[in-house]
């Protein structure tokens, strides 16, 4: 019990900050790129016609607040949840947004955030929306989750679907 | 509750200590009870905080197993069980091994292969009162709350796993005094995680998995050694039960004995005791004085049941002396190899 106040205190003490990033993510996005991968899911994404323009849908919107909350510009990356989930974990992404849900069978690859909003799903079930971030980069995922919390999006989505 | 073993009376001390051994492990039962779903509802993906987990979901087998054998240790001997019921305490003993040996196996592979895979164990934030709080804080609270009691536990069940001679509670008190350590290694485990270490995690798993398979390795081989009729030894198997040197000195301290020698089998509890005695030349011993005999072995202690005094014109090859040592085993072994030898 002594020894872990003391290493509870030792890690308070070093100016580290709980919970950190293996890989830096966070202190790499703030104020620089946030790396997006989008897989078309409407309403959630939605990708323009023609190719051109940025994608459209109720996360791109949140995801580039996200970006504006640690001053970083956004880059996206169109691709299949596969691709992009294979992307996160090389780490050549930051989050991957497409309408997930907390069953998606990437968590085990990727680290979910809490749901940030649940809808009547098509078959009258609960839809737990989430988004996926690379594994580890628990920094980052608190950001985000502290980030979609303060958005209150239930409150706004009442009548999406 | 009846103060008895099957037919053994408990003397004042032991009926204490068993009321008192019963009442602890109903405590711990109900203290890991509320560790469980605490630690289950902030668990996440930690594979240190699963194994913790995991750790306490065993810990409630070793209480039980003695709630149950101390039941079931209660019923008289009976016709169809002339020896009684205490072997109970052995299978119950054996049973919480065999269970620790089979998690530890499986949750040593799971942290080993994790570590190995290089998992990156995500944590993330849970709101509690309406505040998002990092869930790793609240993982390390309830290690934390996980740390004391048992250690506390385990103090007070261990001198009364003396008294009772019961080896199912003197594993399960050795086992919750070593629990603080899980929960040190789980808090150590979560905030590597914190701290952006990734392999903390793992690491802290695989310390905690090591430690599970280390109990289990020690409980069955006691709990084997046990059922084997292994010479009796005190509770916790580190040496030659007292008991087997007094009624020893006892037997040799007759006057019509020229030499005497017992088997000790401890049955849980209790032991089974056959004493051979060579009478002194031109001595027969009457039926009284053999029977004399019997009721002062039985005197020296609560835990010496069943005792036969057999008269031997010499003692069984294994109680003599010069055997006593480490040429037993090779002996034993001889013999059985004749006696394969002549059957076929």
């Amino acid at each position: 019990m002594l020894v872990s106040g003391v290493l509870v205190l030792a890690v308070a003490g070093c100016g580290v900050t709980v919970p950190s990033d293996p890989d830096g993510t966070l202190d790499r996005v703030r104020d620089g790129q946030l790396r997006v991968g989008v897989t078309p899911n409407p309403p959630w994404t939605e990708l323009p016609a023609g190719d051109d323009g940025p994608p459209a849908g109720l996360e791109v919107d949140l995801v580039t607040g996200f970006a504006g909350h640690l001053g970083a510009d956004v880059d996206w990356e169109v691709g299949s949840e596969e691709q992009l989930v294979a992307d996160l974990e090389d780490g050549d992404v930051d989050v991957v947004i497409g309408g997930l849900t907390a069953r998606s069978p990437w968590a085990s690859r990727a680290a979910l955030t809490r749901p940030y909003v649940t809808v009547p799903g098509e078959r009258g079930e609960e839809e737990n929306h989430v988004m996926a971030t690379r594994a580890g980069e628990n920094a980052f995922l608190v950001e985000l989750e502290r980030y979609l919390i303060a958005q209150d999006v239930q409150a706004d989505v009442g009548g999406l679907r | 509750m009846s103060a008895a073993f099957g037919a053994t009376q408990l003397p004042e001390e032991q009926e204490r200590a068993l009321r008192r051994a019963v009442r602890l492990a109903w405590v711990t039962l109900g203290f890991l009870a509320t560790a469980l779903v605490l630690m289950y509802v902030v668990m996440g993906s930690s594979q240190a905080m699963r194994t913790a987990w995991a750790e306490d979901l065993l810990s409630l087998i070793p209480p039980v197993a003695f709630l149950v054998a101390v039941r079931v240790t209660r019923r008289r001997p009976s016709p169809g069980h002339p020896y009684g019921y205490h072997r109970s305490v052995g299978v119950g003993h054996l049973v919480a091994g065999t269970a620790l040996l089979t998690m530890g196996l499986l949750l040593v592979w799971e942290s080993a292969s994790a570590l190995l895979a290089r998992e990156h164990p995500p944590v993330g934030v849970m709101v509690v009162l309406g505040h998002p709080v990092w869930s790793g804080w609240l993982m390390i609270a309830a290690l934390a709350y996980t740390a004391v009691p048992p250690v506390l536990l385990g103090r007070a069940k261990l001198p009364l796993a003396r008294t009772l001679h019961d080896r199912v509670l003197h594993a399960d008190a050795d086992m919750n005094r070593a629990d603080w350590m899980t929960a040190v290694a789980g808090i150590v485990g979560v905030l590597g995680i914190g701290v952006g270490l990734w392999w903390a995690d793992s690491a802290a798993a695989l310390v905690i998995s090591l430690s599970i398979l280390k109990d289990g390795v020690t409980n069955v081989r006691t709990a084997v050694r046990a059922l084997m009729d292994a010479r009796a030894s005190t509770v916790d198997g580190s040496e030659v039960h007292p008991l087997v040197a007094r009624v020893e000195e006892h037997l040799a301290a007759v006057p019509w004995v020229r030499e005497g020698g017992v088997r000790l089998r401890d049955e849980g509890h209790v032991f089974h005791a056959e004493c051979f005695v060579v009478p002194r030349d031109g001595v027969t011993p009457s039926l009284q004085a053999l029977a004399d005999l019997g009721g002062s072995v039985s005197a020296l202690d609560w835990k010496l049941r069943d005792v036969v005094v057999v008269p031997v014109p010499e003692l069984p090859g294994e109680l003599l002396p010069h055997v006593a040592g480490d040429n037993a085993g090779e002996r034993g072994r001889t013999e059985q190899g004749t006696a394969g030898h002549d059957a076929g």
